[in-house]
Parts: structure tokens; sequence; C-alpha cells
């Protein structure tokens, strides 16, 4: 045999791509693609259900996880270096404002996407039993992104990042009883520092991404169980619960038989299980609408990873990264504030602390979490939702109110100011 | 093939190209992005002094650039190589026998700086020696010269 | 739909490959390399012959640093500022311009913002010159570059450079440390000064402040201290060069530039004329100096200063504990002192002062040393504003003796007092007699007390 053909065919061990078995296996045989099912539902792919924001928010990741080894060859995290490297890498390393600036629009855009993938997720109703749980990990990996952008702003050691780590440190030291604790943890100390700088250096570049690779493992593993990726379910006619069959399933349970090992049999795992399925699967008359993976699925997940890769790459070329001036202790620039995602945070602090620095954010969080277990409406149609809806549109408004309020309008002193109000002096 | 077949070939070959040389031209600046534009070592060319403060007769010694500066009456400045070329050891000059002598592992280099006896793999290197604008030597260890080069001021 | 989405995807590959070659594009093309090509022409012009022409236009673009660890900074002016050390570039156009003057202030050991300010580590033009925001040293201008000698040149006067010394002197003398701390000595109303130059390197806003301080710090207490124009440069170059930072011991080795003027300084202070002369002027216990530098070499005349004892065993000479640059300056003054110079020195010296003197004198010269004269004049008048404290302004001590004993006195120096209310309603005022025993030992004290009483009006004696 040609031995060109002969290597290929020992690497690539499917059948041709123009075969109905080839566009199979290219997806189960293959261990990177084999998460995703061999046909999927034409209603699973719709843009205009989820708008691909799972996606996106995942090729974003893959962006930051990119470009953040290649800014790791440059950065060192300590203190009067870490500022003299995010110089180096505006003004000598090759593409390095580029590289960076596509890092911090990808990790804001990240938090943006992860957050409006959850109100989708919302508002389609998937988080409905019986993915109930996946939700509970979907919201893990939001605080986990939050998390990394939190971590990761602290690296540039500019005056922006260390007050805004000392602001956002110091809201959650208000946590009751293992707040100051947990604060003396993550800094390494009483108050920003060298040793601060290196263990939000190690949660950000190892240990958080580790948690997000496994949970996001999980989640992803989830979706597959769960039924697959989210449809309008509420467009389809509704199908009797016998009529539901599983693809692949015995159409009549057959006992398990011991046989005789054989040197020429093979065999695979199928469905040891029989009985009525738990999730949504195809109805027969779906099953006519099912379409193999390659190629629907993977050229709009191709299009997604492109548009959203050449967005970032658009932004970054025209918007750099800011770099203020060197991080210092004994100056703090007034108003002092904190990342743009935890502003709403920090304006409800300056309200009340405990109130609103640990018990709003943390009723908040459990709420999240508490919301498929505590919905009892079995359907996921809009129209029944109404009040759901419109309760989690109030919770997503005054989020948004209260960034903005504390982005926009909160000048020297956290006093009121309308940003078209020029301040004379403030600080010197 | 007929037209429509042929359009969607070549656009087709067209965007298959355009994605691979996306890719491409990304690998290429990802791997220039690692290369270094500064280095953060002493520098490789650097200036030494005026020639009037060099004696003639046994060279000068300068420690932190690691190298010897010659200069001789007739033939003027040479510049050599204190590293030698086994390990990296820092090799030293004996006026008595006009050679450079290792202490690490024994190698002696005669007075050209050509290996005489012991482990070093090759001769030391002389490095050029200009005379810049403002009238100091200049030495660049990146351009290695024959034995032979001087520079007569 | 299939093939639409196709043609997007590849439409979206074309476009992510125009992005990354603009983005690679503008990351090679950088403003820098336009200036080295310029030079490289202006070089080429220099040449005698094609081939060497084409050898220099052919060199490769790179970016030229040093690397300063004792001064902490990485400067890369060099980059476009090529021809700082050819002194054929004297007349060529800026960035290429010869740097005339250096002395040993060479680039390859000094770098350029440690004079000059600057962002050393950016490579574009406004990005260098620190004229960007977040940047908070940007160039100095020609009339205030000289200020950046005190950062190294600390002790004693530059030369070229007078406004440092004199600004050294008002700030001693006017009584800025009663308020302002520098060095750890100094009161606490205001702001501490010791970094002031690394904090504020605007030479505009610090002059602006010292002619009208009100008008620029909103609500400050420090009075107008009716400054001219020339005292507040002076006090601007002073500032400047309080940068208290860490440097290598090689820059610190030179705070004192040793030069003839300032070892009469220390002839005067150290008052070698009580045993010394010079060429028969003064007096005879220790030997003629006239000419000492011709006689010895000046190891031998060191090692004398160090170790007096060393050669002549039994000498009553004190060991002065002079530093290095201290003893260059003494012997360089040694080397040109005249009979006709030392009897100047001498006929300062009027009768012999009695301890009492002395204790005066010292107690005035710490009241001017410790900022006292910064509130209470130079004249003891008082009168600076003091809002709501009762009188309105901080007290004349020219009558202090009838208010108060000696030991009340002492004891509020030492302790400090805030002032009475005019109305106890209203707002503390901002001026305060600080507490300074932990600054002043009970003995300058005590010579304080001694001065101020030394001062006393006898307001009776005038009916």
């Amino acid at each position: 045999m040609n031995p060109i053909r002969e290597i290929w065919q020992s690497i690539v061990r499917r059948d041709p791509l123009s075969t109905d078995k080839g566009k199979s296996e290219l997806v189960f045989l293959n261990v990177w693609l084999h998460i995703h099912p061999a046909k999927v539902k034409k209603e699973n792919l719709k843009f205009r259900h989820s708008f691909y924001l799972g996606f996106i928010t995942f090729f974003l990741f893959l962006i930051l996880v990119t470009t953040g080894i290649a800014l790791m060859c440059y950065y060192r995290p300590y203190p009067p270096q870490a500022y003299q490297d995010m110089k180096d890498l505006q003004f000598v390393v090759f593409m390095g404002s580029f590289l960076r600036a596509m890092h911090r629009w990808a990790a804001h855009g990240m938090v943006v996407c992860v957050f409006l993938h959850m109100c989708r997720v919302f508002y389609t109703g998937s988080y409905k039993k019986p993915r109930q749980f996946n939700w509970v990990v979907g919201v893990l990996l939001l605080l986990l992104t939050l998390g990394l952008s939190f971590t990761g702003y602290l690296l540039p050691w500019d005056q922006l990042a260390f007050w805004a780590i000392t602001v956002g440190t110091n809201i959650g030291s208000y946590a009751p009883l293992v707040g100051g604790q947990v604060r003396e943890l993550l800094l390494g100390g009483h108050s920003v520092g060298e040793a601060a700088l290196l263990r939000f250096y190690v949660l950000h570049v190892a240990v958080l991404p580790a948690a997000v690779i496994l949970l996001t493992i999980v989640h992803f593993w989830r979706v597959r169980k769960d039924g697959g990726l989210s449809r309008p379910v509420w467009k389809l006619k509704s199908a009797k619960p016998e009529a539901l069959v599983t693809i692949g399933a015995p159409t009549a349970i057959a006992p398990l038989q011991a046989a005789p090992a054989s040197s020429s049999k093979t065999y695979g795992l199928m469905e040891v299980v029989s009985g009525k399925p738990i999730f949504e699967t195809v109805t027969p008359e779906e099953e006519e609408d099912t379409v193999f993976s390659y190629p629907y699925a993977f050229v709009r997940e191709a299009v997604a990873l492109m548009a959203t890769v050449t967005t970032i790459m658009t932004i970054s070329l025209f918007f750099h990264a800011p770099l203020e001036e060197l991080a210092n202790p004994a100056k703090t620039p007034n108003p002092a504030k904190a990342p743009w995602y935890f502003l709403g945070l920090q304006e409800l602090v300056s309200h009340s602390a405990l109130l609103g620095g640990v018990v709003a954010p943390a009723l908040m969080v459990l709420a999240l979490l508490a919301i498929p277990y505590l919905d009892r409406n079995p359907s996921r149609h809009p129209a029944d939702r109404k009040l759901i809806l419109w309760l989690f549109a109030l919770f997503v408004a005054i989020n948004l109110v209260l960034i903005v309020v504390g982005t926009f309008f909160r000048g020297p002193g956290w006093a009121l100011v309308p940003p078209w109000v020029h301040v004379v002096g403030g600080a010197e | 093939m007929n037209r429509r077949a042929f359009f969607k070939l070549s656009w087709g070959s067209i965007g298959v190209a355009a994605l691979v040389s996306a890719v491409g031209v990304s690998l290429a600046a990802v791997v220039r992005f690692l290369m270094p534009s500064v280095f953060y070592e002493p520098p490789q060319s650097f200036k030494i002094g005026n020639p009037a403060d060099f004696p003639f007769g046994p060279p000068t010694f300068l420690v932190e650039e690691k190298i010897f500066v010659f200069r001789d009456r007739d033939k003027g400045f040479a510049v050599a190589s204190a590293v030698c070329t086994h390990l990296g050891c820092t090799v030293a000059h004996f006026q008595s026998d006009q050679r450079f002598h290792c202490p690490c592992h024994g190698s002696v280099f005669a007075a050209d700086g050509s290996v005489q006896h012991g482990p070093a793999p090759r001769a030391l290197d002389w490095f050029e020696v200009t005379q810049a604008r403002d009238g100091q030597l200049s030495v660049d260890k990146d351009k290695v010269v024959p034995p032979t080069y001087r520079l007569m001021v | 739909m299939e093939r639409r989405l196709q043609q997007i995807f590849f439409a979206l590959s074309l476009l992510a490959l125009a992005l990354i070659v603009a983005a690679a594009w503008q990351a090679n093309t950088p403003s820098w390399k336009t200036y080295q090509r310029s030079f490289l022409q202006l070089e080429a012009q220099g040449e005698p012959n094609a081939a060497a022409k084409a050898a220099v236009l052919a060199t490769p673009p790179e970016i030229h640093q040093v690397m300063l660890t004792g001064l902490q900074r990485v400067d890369r002016c060099t980059t476009c500022h090529l021809g700082v050390e050819d002194p054929t570039m004297k007349n060529a156009p800026e960035p290429f311009r010869y740097h005339a003057n250096l002395g040993p202030h060479i680039p390859s050991k000094f770098g350029c913002t440690i004079c000059h300010g600057g962002q050393g580590l950016a490579t574009d033009k406004d990005g260098a010159h620190g004229k960007v925001d977040f940047w908070p040293n940007p160039l100095l201008s020609k009339d205030y570059i000289r200020a950046s000698c005190g950062r190294c040149h600390k002790e004693g006067d530059v030369p070229g450079v007078p406004e440092l010394t004199e600004g050294r002197h008002v700030f001693e003398n006017e009584g800025c440390r009663g308020c302002h701390k520098l060095n750890g000595v100094g009161g606490s109303i205001g702001p501490d000064l010791t970094g002031e130059g690394a904090n504020r390197r605007s030479p505009e806003w610090l002059e602006r402040h010292f002619l009208t301080p009100n008008a620029v710090s909103a609500g400050s207490a420090m009075p107008n201290f009716h400054f001219t124009k020339d005292q507040a440069r002076d006090l601007t170059y002073y500032m400047l060069s309080l940068t208290n930072e860490d440097m290598g011991s090689y820059y610190s080795s030179v705070r004192l530039i040793p030069g003839p003027e300032y070892g009469r300084q220390l002839f005067v202070e150290k008052n070698c004329i009580a045993c010394h002369s010079v060429g028969g002027v003064g007096a005879k216990t220790g030997p003629d100096l006239l000419g000492v530098t011709m006689r010895h070499s000046t190891e031998w005349l060191d090692e004398q200063l160090v170790n007096p004892e060393l050669v002549y065993p039994g000498s009553s000479m004190p060991e002065y504990d002079l530093e290095t640059n201290a003893r260059k300056a003494l012997l360089a003054y040694l080397a040109t002192a005249t009979p006709d110079d030392v009897q100047l020195i001498l006929s300062r010296k009027t009768r012999a002062w009695t301890p009492e003197d002395v204790a005066i004198e010292a107690g005035k010269q710490n009241f001017a040393r410790f900022g006292c004269v910064g509130c209470h004049g130079t004249e003891l008048q008082g009168g600076v504003a003091n809002p709501n404290a009762q009188g309105g302004e901080v007290p004349s001590l020219l009558h202090v003796s009838e208010d108060y004993t000696k030991d009340e006195v002492i004891a509020i120096i030492r302790n400090g007092r805030a002032p009475p209310l005019e109305n106890p309603a209203g707002p503390t005022p901002p001026l305060y007699m600080p507490s300074w025993k932990h600054v002043l030992s009970d003995e300058d004290i005590n010579r304080i007390a001694d001065y101020l009483w030394s001062k006393q009006q006898k307001a009776k004696d005038t009916w």
C-alpha cells in the first residue's frame, strides 16, 4: 500500500467523511470531539434560542488561556518587577500590548457573557428538572469567573489594581466569623503586598483555571447527559410520553445473557438498562429532523469561534488595556473603586457594610443556587412563567443600575456626582 | 467542471487558504512574541575607555566584561576573551610566559589564543575593537575576529 | 443556510488574517525604527565611501537600553537619542544631537532619566518624555534640570547649581521644619517633605505654592512667607532634589563634591585656626599649614586627618570623623589657603565667648534649625494667622517671661500645647505648638529657653 496512505490511515481510522458512518465516526471515535452527539436535533442549533452564549464564553476562556500563557513568559509576580514587565509588554515586546489587550478584553467579555448565558438559561427555563444541578455548576462557574477576573486584576500592580483589590478584599472581610481570616489567607498578610501578589498569581494561573476546567468538564458532560443543548421545546408539537423513545435503546426488554468468550467477536457497550427516559429525547417525528454534527453543528461552532476571536482582536487593535501609575500604598486615589463587576457591591457597601457587603450578596448567590429547586412550574414556555421572568429581569436591572451608579455617578469621597460635572481639585 | 462548481471551488480554496494563513501568521507572531527584544544582561557591545588609559605591555584585565585588552607599541589594540572555551572559567594571563592559563582544568592557551594544552576544545576568541566617534575604544563581543586583528589608534 | 454559514466562516477567517497581519504590522513599525533609520542616514553621510555608507545603513534596528541597577531603573532613551555621545553630531537636529558637558555622567553609567526625568521604559516620544497620563515624572524643562544634581550631591556646594545651596539655606533659616518633617526631624503640622521630590515633580506647582500657598493648596494653614521669585525658585530646586531614593554605593559615594569652598567652610567650622597657622597667621600649637599639600602626599595628609596620632603619637589634634569627600574638600582648600584669607577668618572671631554666650547662640541656632521661626518669626514677633485661636494668630515670644516662668516655657516646648480657642464652639485652629521632647534633647531645649530669655523686651521699662 502507498506508505503515505498507510501512515495517514494509522492516524485517521474512520471511514471517509462522505459516508454517514464516517461522519458519525468523526465524532464518537475522536477523543476531542466525542462529547458531541453524532447526530443533533436542528432545534438544538438555533442561534436565536441560545445566541451560542455558552460556546462564546468557552471560546473566550480558550483565548484567555492561550494569551495568558504567552503573557506568562514576560511577567514576574513580584512588586517592582511586575509593573516594569507591564511596561515592557507595552513598549518593547513584539505585539505585547496587543496580546495584553486581548487578554483583558476577553476577560471582561467572559464576565459579561457568562452573566448573559445565565440570563438566557433562566429565560428558556433550561434549569428545570432534570438539569437543576447543572445550573448549580453554572453558578459556581460564574463565581469562579469573577474570581479569575478579580485575581487577574491585581497583577499589573498599578494604582488601579492595588486599590481595587484593597477595596475588594476589604468588602470580603465584612463576612461574619471568617471574613477577616479569609482575607488574611488571600493576602498572605494584613494588607496588599508582595505576598498577596504571589498568591493572587498562583490562584489566577493555576488554581482557578484548574477549577474552571474541571467544572466545565462536568458542565458539558451534564449537558449531554441531560438531553443535549437547550432548544425551544415549547415550540415543538407536544408528544405523548409513551411515544418518547431513546435512540438506540432495545425496544423489547431482553435479559442479559452471559456468552462464552470468543476470539472473533467484538463488543460495544449499549444501554445496559432499559426503562422510560427521564429527560426529553427525540420523538420519532423528530428523528427525521436530526442532522449529523459534522458539518451542521461544527460549522456553527466554528463560526462562533471565529466571530469571538475576530471581535476580541478588533477591539484589541483599537483599545489598549489601561495601565496607571505604579502602585503606591501611601497614596489612595479618590475615589478608590473596585473592578466594575464589583462596583454594584461597593455601592451597596457604601450604604451598609454588613447588609450591603455580606447579607445582600450572600442572599443573591443563595437565591441563584436555589432557583431550580424552588421553581415548581414544570413549563418552560415563557408565557407560563411571566412572574418569575419579571422577577429575574428586576434582579438583573437592579444589578445593572448599581453598577452604573458605582461606575459613573460616584466621585471623590464616594459622593454622588453626575458624570457630566467635572470635579476640580480632588486629591493631590 | 461547470462555472458554478468552479466558483465554489475557488471561493472555497480562498477560504481555506485564509484560514490556514491566519493560523500560520498567528503562530509565527507568537514565536516572534517569544523572542526577546531587549536583554536584561550586560550589553554585548560596550565602551571601555580612552586609548590613553591603557598601558603598553601586560594586558589590562576588565573583570566585569571578562576581557583582556592588549596594547602593542607597533601594532595597536587587541581584545581577547577571558572565558575558557572548555567550561567557562575565567583564565589568567601571565607575563612570564605570555600565555593564558585556566585554573579549573588546566587548559593552556598560547599568546594568540590557540589551545596548547588541556581539555579546551577551541581557541580563545578575539573580539573586534573599534574607536567610537567620541574617541573611546568600543568592544563588540558579537564580532569575533582573527587573532591577527589589531586596531591602530 | 449551510453554504451561507461556510461562507461566513471563511469570510471571518479572512478577517482574522487581516487583523493578525494588522496587529503584526503595527507591532513591527514602531516610531523608534523611523528615528533610527534617519540617524543611520545622517551617519552614513559622514562616511567616506559607498561601502562604508552601505555598512552603516545595513545596521539592524534594535532597542538600546541601559540597565542601571544602582539607580533602580532602565533607560531606553538612547534608542532614539543616538548621537548623545558622538561629538560629530554637535549640530545634528534633535533627537540626534550630541550632549555636551556630560563630564563623568555618561549614559552607560547614569542613563538619562535620573537628571532629565521622563519615562525611561518607554520607546515612543510622548511616553518616553513622560507627557502622558499616569506617569508622574515628566521631562524637566531646561530651567529646572540642574535641580536633579541634588538627587545625588546632597551636601556642600554643587558647582554650577547655587540654587540648591541657597534653597537649603532658605529651608533651614525660614523655619520650614517647624511644620514639616525632613529626614525625621521637624513638626507634623504640614506634610513630611522627606520624599517630596519623588511625589511631586511639577516645578511650576512648587514655585506657585511657595509664592502663594493658599492659592494652590486650598485651605492650607501654611502662611505666606513673601518669598522673592528667586527664593521660590531656589526652594523649588531643593524640593525637586528630595527624592529619598535608595541608590547603589557608587552613586551615594558622591553626596559631597569635594571643593575648596566647602573645605574653607570646614576649616572655619572645625576651628583649625585654634591650633594651626597659615603663613604665620594663627596659633602656634600645631604646625604651619602654608603649602602643606606640596610637602606631603595626599594620602599622607588624608591619613593625618583620619588618625592624627598615627604620625605624631601624643598629638593633641582631635579625630574629626570627617567622611572621605569632606577630607578631600579640606585638603583642596589647604592647597589654596593664603595668610590673608586666614586673617579674614580670624577677624570674624571677636571676643572670647562665655559659656552663656555659647548657650544662647546654640539656642538661636536651634530656634531657626527646628523651624520655630516659621511660626514665631525670625524676630520672635509672631503674627502668623491661626483662625479661632485666642488672638487669631501665633503669639509673639518677646514678652513670654511676663506670663510664664522659664520652667513653664521649657515644659511647653517639651510637651506641646493646643492654643486656647477664641470661640469654644468654633473649628480647631490649624496651627498648634508641637511636642519637642522626642526630637530635642533637654540641653537643646534649655538653650532655646536661654535664647528666648535673652531676647525678652521689658515692656514695663517703656512706660
